[in-house]
Parts: C-alpha cells; structure tokens; sequence
C-alpha cells in the first residue's frame, strides 16, 4: 500500500493531461481558500463541472451587465421626469448584482463574455428606446427582461437543484435572492401601467425572444 | 498445452478477484481484452523476470486475444507484432477488467495508458537534442524504460504528442512556481512585483525552459502548427497567459479580460521568435526584446487613459454632463 502511494505520488509528477487539471485547479482552489473563508462556487471536480459553472456565472454576469445598461439608457431619456427615481432604485440594484457577480468571476477565475461591448451598445440603445415610447414604453422594456430573466434564473435554479443542492447551497441562495429582486422588478413595472401601453404584447414578445437569443449566445462565447 | 490450460485457469480466477489483484502470482497480470492486449504486453515486458512461464506459442492473432483468456502469447506477441497500432489500446484505463479503479491509483504495478504514456515522453525528451521532435525520440525514450519501441504505436499524434506533452509540463512548472511565489508575498515574505516586472520575470523564466531545445525549437513551433495541433496548442498558449494574469493579479471581468491576455499572447510569441534566433550569450537580446516589447504595452496603456481626446469627446458628445 505504501508503494502504491510512493509509485502514485512518483507518477503524480509524470502525469499530464486531467491531472494537470486537477493540479491547476488544486492550485487555484489553494488560492481561493487563502483570500476568502469560504467561496459561493465550489472547487470544481472535473472539467466538465468547471464548463457548467462557467456558463453559468457567464451567462448570469452578461445578463446583470445588460440589465445594468438598460437602466442607464432609460434613465438617459427619463432621468429627470417622475419615473426616474424609480428606475434609479432599479437600477442600483442591477449594480450591486453586477458586483456580485464581478466577484465570483474574478475568483474564480472565469473569463467573461466576448459579447460584453455588443450588450453594452444594445442595452443602451433598448432602455434609451424603450423610454423614448414613454414611462409605459420604459416599464413595459423592464416587465419584458424582468420576466426573462426570472424565468433564466428558475432554469438555472432546476438545474443545480437536480445536480446536487448541497454542493451549490451558496450559489443558489445567491441565484434565488437576485431572482426574487428582479421578481420585484417585472411587479413593480406592472404597477407602473406597463401593459397600458399600445402594442405592448409585440414590444414584449420581442424584447424577449432577443434577451433569449442573447442568453445562448453569452453560454457560449 | 498444459501451459495453455493453466493460463485460462488462472485467468478465470484473476477476474474473480477483479482489483485485488496486486501480487505478482504465477501468471503475470491477466488481460482478457483486446483493449487492453498492448497495454499487458508493454507491462509483460517488465515482468518478464518475474513471471515462471516460458512464452507459449508465437503464432497470435488477434482473434486469440479476443477469445482467450491466456496471457503467455502476449509475451511474445508484444516483441514481434505490431499490436501497438490497435486503435482500441488507447482508450484502456487499466490492466484489469475490474471497473472499481479506473483512476489510475490502483496496485503498485499497475498505471493508466495517461501515465505510462506520459512516463515514455518524458523519457524521449533526453533524446530530443539527438533525432529531434519525432518519432525516433519516442522510440529511443520507450527503450530507456525498457518497453519495446513499437510502444510508439500508442501515439498516434507521433512527435506532435512529444511537444504537446511537453509543453504542458513547462506549463505546470511555470504554474508552480508562480504559485510558490505568490505564497511567498502572501506570507509576507517577499515583496509584491510591478506588473511589469512580474509579467517579464515570468515570460523569461517560461522562455528558458527552451534553452536545452533550442536548436530543434523550430521544428517543435512548425509542428505546433499543423492544423491537427493547431486546437491544442491554442488551447495551452491561453492557458499559459490566463495563469501569468492571475498570478500577476488581473481579475478584471470585462474588456479588459481579453485585451490583456492578447497583448501578452503577442509579446509571449514574437519572444519566443527572437529566442529562435538568438545568438548572444545567454540570449540577452532576447531579454532586451522582451523589455522592449513590456514597455511598449504599459506605455500604451498608461497614455490611454492619459489621451485628451477621449475627455473632449465626452465633453462634446453631453456625456459628462451630470443629470
């Protein structure tokens, strides 16, 4: 038994391919317990846990960064009327998620989107838009992502949830927390004579076939 | 015959066991599939001393090897055929059909495919200088460790495994000791490095890993870039300048992420074209390009954000204005 240990820990310095892996993340993992008492991701098991979590928190830092853009072009057009401390408040809570979010990553060493400019510009370009249909426009806009955005969460949530709940118990308590403020969000924007506004299904449908088309593409670039 | 019999006996009673099998017994280690026929006959060689059983009959074939569980004709099978070009051999994960310790870390004898794979490359390495980046190095390397050099059969991607395998391990090494010194600032015990100097130390210390290839470098960097290797060698290159990043503390999560991993795949790779070429002593030209090339990526971030014209722009465009 002991040569078995003595010839492994003989090969362990041999040994490329996933066990350059395992020894890479076991570096990483050593960092990450040496700055933090505990980190919201476990240490991945294999590479193709490490795959998962990254879309994961790939995709989720896309979508808080988008949604942080779309506030700032709403309050570009609506910041001074009535509506915009509403849309202020909304909006710094996007910010703390993104922050959160900026965390992990950085942590965890996963790289972000490519996409980042592009949902830069299209954010903008969608909150400016939206508000420039007026308050109803604005609030429909956020209805519209709130709503993709819960439902993008839940999917996340089944997922880890049939995987194993008590290894993610961090990652998920974080997911269900910003998905129930964004939860908050589409109700609020429902308050606010969202679905008063002309067209609204059309706007709504729209909005969220791109914010899905948007998710798959963050995945995976 | 007699030995035939006892070989199929014993071999049933081995695969009773299953993984417990770590003694040598009379028979050597049992390997009922075709799967695994090469990888039992490189092993055979090794036990060869141990093993009381005069090698049967050397007349195998394959079809043998599917049906019988015997493991004398594998013996001589190995030092003659060219079994090693079975395509199924790759994918065995150990000598047993017991599936408990695929992970490798099984009885002392025994090691995966990986490991043994690895443990031949490692030992083609010394011969790199003398038949270059190529099979022939491989062959050399299987017969220091006293496998046959049709071992070579098992890599089918021939000198590209060689500098893959390679590679990695100048990665790892890099990543070690980068940990080792990010440990020694965390502990205080040593001082935090500029950027810069960081970023230089590490591109150097990875670099001189090369010296004792250095004459059939380019051999090595042409082989990199066959369209085969391309995916892999790729693949290893972001890893390398992903770790120097963190090591050298970037934990941007935007842009930035991207930009400067670019830049430093850049500076990484005209070095390593210099390096090729040099021939001062020491190669300190190619250090000097290195500095060179550092101080032109920190000037140029420094003067973007010094750069006028983007204040102006903003000025002109009413995105500072304050609402």
């Amino acid at each position: 038994m002991q040569r078995a240990a003595h010839t492994a820990l003989y090969d362990w310095s041999q040994i490329v391919g996933p066990a350059v892996i395992r020894r890479c993340l076991k570096c990483r993992a050593t960092l990450q317990q040496s700055s933090r008492a505990f980190s919201v991701i476990p240490p991945p098991r294999d590479s193709e846990e490490k795959e998962m979590l990254d879309r994961i928190l790939r995709v989720d830092h896309a979508g808080e960064y988008g949604a942080s853009r779309i506030y700032a072009g709403q309050m570009a057009v609506l910041g001074r009327t009535r509506t915009g401390p509403l849309i202020q408040e909304m909006w710094d809570q996007e910010k703390k998620h993104l922050e959160k979010f900026n965390e992990i990553l950085a942590e965890n060493r996963i790289r972000p989107t490519a996409l980042l400019p592009l949902w830069n510009i299209a954010g903008f370009v969608l909150g400016a838009s939206t508000a420039l249909l007026g308050k109803e426009g604005a609030m429909a806009c956020t209805v519209a992502v709130e709503e993709s955005i819960s439902e993008h969460y839940n999917s996340q949530i089944r997922a880890l949830m049939e995987k194993d709940p008590e290894r993610y118990t961090e990652l998920l308590k974080i997911i269900k927390e910003f998905r129930d403020d964004e939860m908050d969000h589409h109700d609020t924007g429902l308050e606010h004579d969202a679905e008063t506004l002309p067209g609204y299904w059309l706007l709504k449908n729209a909005i969220q076939l791109g914010c899905k088309a948007a998710i798959y593409v963050s995945q995976r670039v | 015959m007699a030995a035939l019999l006892r070989g199929l006996r014993a071999g049933r009673a081995l695969r009773g066991l299953g993984s417990v099998v770590a003694t040598p017994t009379a028979t050597t280690p049992q390997c009922s599939s075709l799967r695994r026929g090469f990888h039992c006959a490189a092993l055979r060689l090794q036990d060869e001393s141990k093993s009381d059983k005069p090698p049967s009959s050397s007349s195998t074939t394959y079809h043998e090897h599917y049906q019988a569980h015997s493991t004398e004709q594998d013996t001589t099978a190995a030092s003659q055929e060219d079994s090693a070009s079975d395509p199924a051999a790759e994918t065995a994960s150990g000598p047993n059909t017991s599936y408990q310790d695929q992970s490798g870390e099984q009885g002392e004898e025994y090691e995966t495919e990986e490991q043994l794979q690895a443990r031949i490359l490692t030992a083609a390495l010394e011969f790199v200088p003398q038949h270059g980046w190529s099979m022939e190095a491989i062959a050399a390397g299987a017969e220091t460790l006293g496998l046959s050099s049709a071992s070579t059969g098992m890599f089918y991607n021939g000198a590209g495994d060689l500098v893959l395998h390679f590679i990695t391990h100048c990665n790892s090494q890099l990543t070690e000791i980068l940990a080792e010194q990010h440990k020694q600032v965390q502990l205080g015990q040593a001082e935090p490095k500029e950027t810069a100097d960081f970023l230089r130390d590490a591109i150097e210390t990875r670099l001189r890993m090369y010296i004792p290839y250095i004459e059939t470098w380019p051999q090595a960097m042409s082989i990199l870039l066959l369209p085969h290797n391309i995916p892999d060698s790729l693949k290893h290159l972001s890893t390398l300048v992903d770790d120097i990043w963190y090591y050298a503390g970037d934990r941007s999560t935007d842009m930035n992420w991207y930009t400067k991993r670019a830049a430093l795949t850049g500076i990484y790779n005209t070095t390593e074209l210099v390096m090729v070429q040099d021939s001062s002593p020491d190669f300190q030209d190619t250090w000097n390009f290195l500095d060179n090339r550092i101080q032109d990526v920190v000037n140029m971030a420094t003067t973007a954000k010094q750069v006028e014209c983007v204040v102006s722009l903003k000025n002109l465009t009413g995105l500072n204005q304050r609402r």
